[in-house]
């Protein structure tokens, strides 16, 4: 039981120090792909998640 | 005279009407929604596989200057309609396989009963490393399957609200516990590939039937049998595809165009539908399928008279290098 509930506990922390880690090295989309050119608008919240 | 000018005046207007109803570009004025459709149409469907309708964008996601792509009503047909046909068919057939087996050959109970001798099977860093994969893998299917299923079995259910409520938060944890399902799955790979090689042994094994088609009949096997290794075979392979696959769905600008992203959906939908219908066997065979299996991945100990019918060449190699105790087989005990 110990065994299993570890395994739990890791899998959590595990997610959610890799979305720690996605959300520092990434970036929002109307940041990545606005261009001296061109500006992308702030999509706002969908399902991805806050812009 | 005033009478001449009247009629002047309705000869000039008769003459303009005909000529904005005769000329050409008065009748290409005239709001056809049908016909302007049709055409719409028959361009959409000149367009051949791969092909695609493109713009010009200053931006630079490449991706978003496909406008049209026919290929893509394909694919979505194949999301809304044949997947769900394909995975309801794969899950659903298989609990019916399996609880027809259950009621055919009942639970595989042992020979000899209990010996209340017991023998380490699995260590804690390979149950670790089992529940690590497996509690993601739950998780990770039953988030999936509800990307097919959910709009028309739990939908109605929960209604609109609590329903994107819900998917909302099941695509998050999809998307994370992807990382350390593959990290399970890698570590399985490192630490069981060495007892999972195929074998001539496994050919006996199955020949048999893995002894769980008749009773009293166990054809000898080592750690593990020829139905463990197609199982780890399955998750390796399976998982490989299923983690690639994803990889690309959370980074969808690594694919080359929207085709190639297409094509990894379908590859991570249909693997997923037949992964889920595999566990299920596997969770079976583990549970309620078979007496005294769930110890190994329970406690990590198995009795000996299970080991020794289910694995026989694996006791002897345990009792060899005096990690086994000998016997067994001679005390039976009540089973439950």
């Amino acid at each position: 039981m110990k065994i299993f509930v570890a395994a739990l506990a890791f899998a959590a922390i595990a997610a959610f120090a890799v979305s720690t880690v996605l959300d520092t090295i990434q970036r929002p989309s109307s940041v990545a792909f606005t261009t001296g050119g061109a500006r992308v608008g702030d999509p706002g919240n969908n399902l991805i998640g806050p812009s | 005279m005033p009478s001449s000018l009247s009629n002047l005046r309705a000869l000039c207007a008769a003459i303009a009407l005909l000529l904005v109803f005769a000329h050409p570009a008065a009748a290409q004025l005239s709001f056809k929604p049908t016909a302007e459709a049709v055409q719409e149409d028959k361009l959409l469907n000149a367009l051949k596989e791969g092909d695609k309708i493109t713009g010009r964008i200053s931006i630079p996601d490449v991706m978003a200057s496909s406008l049209i792509q026919p290929a893509g009503r394909d694919w979505r047909d194949f999301h809304r309609s044949t997947l769900p046909i394909v995975g309801g068919i794969a899950i659903l057939g298989m609990l019916a396989l399996l609880a027809i087996f259950l009621m055919v050959r009942g639970r595989i109970r042992l020979d000899h009963g209990f010996s209340g001798t017991r023998i380490l099977r699995f260590a804690s860093f390979e149950r670790f490393t089992h529940w690590l994969t497996a509690s993601c893998f739950v998780v990770l299917a039953l988030s999936g399957l509800n990307i097919s299923f959910g709009r028309i079995l739990i939908l109605p259910l929960f209604g609109a609200n609590a329903f994107a409520t819900m998917s909302g938060y099941a695509k998050i944890a999809h998307d994370y516990l992807a990382f350390p399902f593959m990290l399970g799955l890698a570590i399985m790979f490192l630490i069981w590939i060495k007892d999972n090689i195929p074998g001539a042994i496994d050919l006996e094994w199955i020949k048999q039937g893995g002894g769980i088609l008749a009773k009293g009949r166990h054809p000898p096997a080592k750690r593990f049998n020829a139905g463990q290794k197609g199982i780890f075979w399955i998750v390796i392979i399976g998982g490989a595809l299923m983690s690639v696959s994803g990889w690309f769905l959370l980074f969808p600008y690594l694919p080359a165009n929207v085709t190639a992203l297409q094509f990894w959906t379908v590859i991570h939908a249909v693997i997923a539908m037949l992964f889920v219908a595999a566990m299920l066997a596997h969770i079976y065979i583990g549970t309620v399928g078979m007496e005294g299996a769930f110890d190994a991945m329970g406690t990590g100990e198995v009795d000996l008279n299970w080991a020794k019918e289910h694995h026989s060449l694996w006791v002897e190699e345990e009792q060899a290098k005096g990690h086994a105790p000998s016997g067994g087989a001679a005390r039976p005990v009540a089973a439950e």
